[in-house]
C-alpha cells in the first residue's frame, strides 16, 4: 500500500474509530504525529473536561483575585473535580493526584472551590467590601492559610473531635468567617454537630449551604454594640 | 488536530508506536531509548503504557490525568 493511501485510510479510520494498527499504519500515524496533525490520547472526554475549565467564567473571575499561579491552578483543578462529580473513579484518581503533588493544603484549596465554597465566601466578603485590594488580600489570606478558616470534616471524624477542632481554630484565630464543610459521610457528621457548634460560636451567625451530599456551615462573626 | 484514542489498542501495537517515535517499553512503563523510565514532567511520576498520552511539543509523553493535561495546555495552548 502506498504511503498516501495508508494516511488516508488512517484518517478515515480515526473518524470511524476503526484504526488499522498494522506496522505500516503505525508508521503512517507516527509520521502524522511528527507533522503535528494528530495526538494520541486515552479518553476524549478528559480532554474536553480539561479544556472546558481553561476558559470557564468562574476561573476567569478567580484570575482577577488570585495572583498566585499555583493557587489559581488548584482552583482550576477544583472546578475540574466539580465537573467530575458523577464520575467517582476519575474524581478519586484526580483527588489522589492532587494530594500526592500538592499535599493536604492543596487538596483543601481544590475542594473549597469544588464545593462552591470559594464563590460563596467571596460573596460574603463583598457584602462588606472596603476596596478591591482588601478583597484580594482577604481571598489570598484565606487560601494561603485555609486550615485556619475552614474545617473539612472527614468520614472517620467523630462529633467530639469536630467540635474540639472548631473551638481550637476559632478561638485561636478569631476569623471573620469560619466554614465547616463535609461531603457524604462527612456531611452527616456536620449535620450532627451543627447545633453544638452554633451554641459554641455565640459571636457568629450561621448561614447554611446544604445539598443532598454536602453540608456546609458558614459562621459569620457579628459585631455587637 | 485529530485525537486518536489508545484506550482499546493492544499493548503490542502501543509498543510498536513507541518504538516508531523513538521510545520503548518494558511492557509496563514507557522507556526512553536508554531504557530509563519516561517521567511525566508535570506530576513527576513514571508513565505507564496503559495510561500514556502522546502529545505534540517535541513528543511529550504524559500520564493521562487532568493535572498533567491542564499543565500541558497551559504550556502549549494550541497543542491539542
Amino acid at each position: 500500500m502506498e504511503y498516501d493511501d495508508i494516511v488516508e485510510k488512517t484518517a478515515t479510520g480515526v473518524t470511524k474509530g476503526l484504526l488499522d494498527w498494522s506496522l505500516s499504519s503505525i508508521k503512517a500515524l507516527a509520521q502524522k504525529f511528527r507533522d503535528k496533525e494528530l495526538a494520541f490520547i486515552q479518553d476524549e472526554e478528559t480532554i474536553k473536561v480539561v479544556k472546558e475549565q481553561l476558559n470557564s467564567g468562574e476561573l476567569n473571575f478567580y484570575k482577577i483575585y488570585i495572583p498566585d499561579e499555583k493557587i489559581l491552578f488548584l482552583a482550576k483543578i477544583g472546578l475540574t473535580l466539580r465537573r467530575l462529580e458523577n464520575n467517582s473513579e476519575r474524581r478519586k484518581n484526580l483527588r489522589d493526584k492532587v494530594h500526592q503533588k500538592y499535599e493536604v493544603r492543596g487538596l483543601h484549596i481544590s475542594q473549597f472551590v469544588e464545593n462552591g465554597l470559594l464563590n460563596r465566601y467571596i460573596g460574603i466578603l463583598i457584602e462588606n467590601l472596603i476596596s478591591i485590594q482588601d478583597l484580594k488580600d482577604k481571598i489570598m489570606k484565606l487560601l494561603n492559610e485555609i486550615e485556619k478558616y475552614v474545617l473539612f470534616v472527614k468520614a472517620q471524624d467523630v462529633e467530639r473531635s469536630v467540635i474540639d477542632q472548631v473551638r481550637i481554630k476559632v478561638f485561636a484565630n478569631s476569623p471573620s468567617i469560619f466554614v465547616v464543610s463535609g461531603i457524604s459521610a462527612g456531611a452527616e457528621i456536620v449535620k450532627k454537630c451543627e447545633s453544638k457548634i452554633t451554641l459554641l460560636l455565640t459571636n457568629y451567625e450561621l448561614e447554611k449551604i446544604s445539598s443532598e451530599r454536602k453540608e456546609n456551615l458558614f459562621y459569620k462573626r457579628v459585631f455587637r454594640d | 488536530m485529530e485525537l486518536i484514542s489508545l484506550k482499546n489498542i493492544s499493548k503490542e501495537s502501543k509498543i510498536l508506536l513507541l518504538r516508531e517515535l523513538g521510545y520503548d517499553s518494558d511492557g509496563e512503563f514507557v522507556l526512553n531509548i536508554d531504557k530509563t523510565q519516561v517521567i511525566d514532567k508535570y506530576l513527576e511520576i513514571p508513565v505507564r503504557i496503559e495510561n500514556m498520552v502522546i502529545l505534540p511539543g517535541s513528543t511529550i509523553i504524559l500520564d493521562d490525568n487532568e493535572i498533567s493535561l491542564s499543565k500541558y495546555l497551559e504550556e502549549f495552548p494550541d497543542g491539542i
